[in-house]
């Protein structure tokens, strides 16, 4: 199928058209941030973007997702199956590296024997139009990590912002289903294409951060106990706001709510982190991961060289956003170099030696 | 489709006071739906995930074996929000269950060995399922020679008084009871686990030794077997961390790139070695 073209000022048409069959999700501004939200009204859409502050993983897992609702009568207790989880969404306007988070997502709730329904069905029941990304902030990194701001792989479908005008292209069945349905739309010139592959080559330019991930895993497998760790935890505040806002975090809490006047209540998955002391503390009062130090540590493992050993993917999609809201600047692209350099320093140490 | 973190209804059919504190109780639980409980194939030393609908979810290791048809058993302690719900459980309270969770003993590689069993306190419940499992006329000529050593506080404390009494009549387990300090009337045992493994010294010929309970335990205990040549893969051991899904996706249960649920909780000392030593 050939390219199209959507002219901006037809995004209230495509709402509208799309918002009969979907829960639409775009980009919109509220109290100051963008944030991916069912939108209503097609006012609510803001394109001026870069990229959400709040990933986009909250439309498919929510910051609480209940998992069932219970009512107690007397001694009896009836288990009332989670809301309905056959949903169609689209998510509009979503970067190639939160796409990419998706993967992710989908590839560790289906993992071994058990997997994650709540998850994946609303991950089915979605379909991602994302738009590149023009711009790029200096503190993405997709390209070092298997991305790139033009991405297409994990979406639907892709636009690119032509200025006034969207290049569009679909990119699974699904995409392609949906173009069909939309036969307002014009076709795309060679211009527009030719100006889209320009648009793709200036913004991988753009990136300026290149990370090497070459030895980062093997350093880190060997390096446990290393001091680097506590270098790196040192300023660390345990806010957690890292994973809050990080596209590939998954891990949760799972709490009932009781509601003792009505005679019910409903059990919640909630996000987690292992930043929080919290997380891993033991009902004894055990704590395997008590000290900040460990809890840092757990995070970089856990992404750079768990995730590699079970998942042989990094667990990471260079949004860059753990840097940028960070309120003491721990850097991630600064931990990742010292890792890097620990290997280095001992081959400077042996070669030294070996002289 | 199948959404594995909605719990099977139970009703709680027995409610056994475990120690003289009264803190530690066994649960006896029947499925509400048959199907359930054929569903719920189980080997020893797997856990699952039991709530008190409205107070919460925890992992408990399963107490009861697979040959004990009809029912399944949780040993539990009195401990948080949950622990304490149950506790406040009359019989018949319905109990939500998930599972079963975790690889279990190795049952089929533990065929043909002598078998050492070393447990501490409270952490007996998955040992006690794999004691009945083996005794089980159906599966006792698979293992050789079984001894168990179980240590405790004091005489209060021992668990399973009647299945214990019950295995001192047969002649095929040995089983050895010690507390940690004398009282009058205990003619068992008296001192730390560590120094009964020693005064007995089981063979470490063609053995697999099983050890649970608390860490200093496990400890000293490992440091015995390991005098009396025990090797790293002839060591069992189950592992506790805090857990929320038991399927592996919660995340909090890692010791490196292991989760506890699924990977574990059985662990052998030679591949405990090979994991980051923070649980």
């Amino acid at each position: 199928m050939n390219e199209k073209i959507l002219n901006k000022s037809q995004i209230s048409k495509l709402f509208e058209t799309l918002n009969k069959d979907y829960n639409f999700f775009a980009p919109s501004k509220e109290k100051g941030n963008i944030i991916f939200k069912k939108i209503n009204d097609s006012k609510e859409i803001e394109l001026d973007y870069l990229n959400s502050k709040i990933p986009p993983k909250e439309v498919v897992f929510p910051r609480i997702d209940i998992i069932f609702e219970y009512k107690i009568n007397g001694k009896d207790i009836e288990i009332v199956n989670s809301k309905n989880l056959e949903v169609k969404n689209i998510i509009f306007g979503i970067r190639p590296c939160d796409a990419y988070s998706f993967y992710l997502f989908e590839n560790f709730f289906q993992f071994g024997k058990f997997k994650d329904e709540l998850y994946l069905k609303k991950r089915r029941g979605s379909l991602l139009i994302g738009i590149g990304c023009n711009n790029p902030r200096n503190t993405c990194f997709c390209t070092s990590v298997n991305g790139h701001p033009f991405k297409k792989e994990h979406l639907d479908i892709l636009l690119v912002d032509l200025g006034e005008k969207y290049l569009v292209e679909p990119i699974t069945e699904k995409g392609k289903d949906l173009i069909l349905n939309l036969e307002w739309l014009s076709d795309a010139t060679k211009n527009d294409i030719k100006k889209a592959k320009d648009l793709s080559k200036k913004a991988e330019l753009t990136i300026s951060t290149k990370m090497d991930f070459k030895d980062t895993f093997k350093n880190l497998d060997s390096n446990f106990n290393s001091l680097l760790w506590k270098e790196i935890s040192e300023s660390c505040l345990g806010c957690g706001t890292c994973a809050y806002l990080c596209p590939t975090c998954t891990c949760f809490d799972v709490i009932d709510e009781n509601d003792h006047y009505n005679n019910r209540g409903r059990r919640i998955r909630i996000w987690d982190t292992c930043q929080f002391c919290l997380y891993t503390l033991e009902t004894s009062g055990h704590n395997p991961r008590d000290a900040k130090i460990q809890r840092c540590r757990n995070r970089i493992m856990h992404k750079f060289c768990y995730y590699p050993k079970n998942y042989n993917l990094i667990g990471c999609v260079g949004c860059g956003r753990c840097i940028q809201f960070c309120p003491v600047n721990n850097d991630l692209r600064l931990i990742i170099e010292k890792v890097n350099k620990i290997k280095k320093e001992k081959e400077k140490e042996e070669m030294i030696l070996s002289v | 489709m199948y959404n594995s973190y909605i719990p099977m209804l139970t009703a709680i059919k027995g409610i056994v006071s475990e120690n003289k504190v009264n803190d530690i109780k066994t649960f006896e639980l029947s499925f509400k739906n048959e199907i359930d409980y054929d569903n719920f194939d189980y080997v020893p030393g797997q856990f699952a995930e039991i709530s008190v609908i409205g107070k919460g979810e925890c992992p408990i290791g399963i107490a009861s074996a697979p040959t004990e048809k009809g029912s399944i058993k949780f040993t539990i302690k009195k401990m948080g929000t949950v622990t304490t719900g149950f506790h406040n459980c009359e019989e018949g309270d319905i109990i939500g269950v998930r599972g079963p969770f975790g690889n279990g003993w190795p049952i089929e590689k533990m065929k043909g060995k002598n078998i050492v069993i070393i447990g501490g306190g409270f952490a007996f419940s998955t040992l006690r399922s794999l004691i009945i499992y083996m005794l089980d006329k159906e599966n006792r000529a698979d293992y050789k020679k079984i001894t168990v050593i179980y240590g405790n506080r004091d005489s209060g404390e021992v668990l399973y008084k009647r299945d214990l009494e019950n295995w001192k009549t047969r002649k095929d387990i040995d089983i050895f009871l010690t507390i940690d300090r004398k009282e009058e009337g205990w003619m068992e045992k008296v001192g730390f686990v560590a120094p009964i493994v020693k005064e007995i010294a089981p063979s470490s010929d063609n053995a697999i030794a099983v050890v649970c309970g608390p860490p200093i335990m496990i400890k000293t205990s490992i440091q015995v077997l390991e005098e009396l040549k025990f090797k790293d893969e002839q060591i069992l051991n189950s592992l506790e961390m805090r857990m929320k899904c038991g399927i592996g996706k919660c995340g909090r249960c890692n010791i490196g790139n292991k989760y506890i649920c699924v990977d574990g909780p059985v662990f052998s000392l030679e591949e405990l070695k090979k994991l980051p030593n923070e649980y």
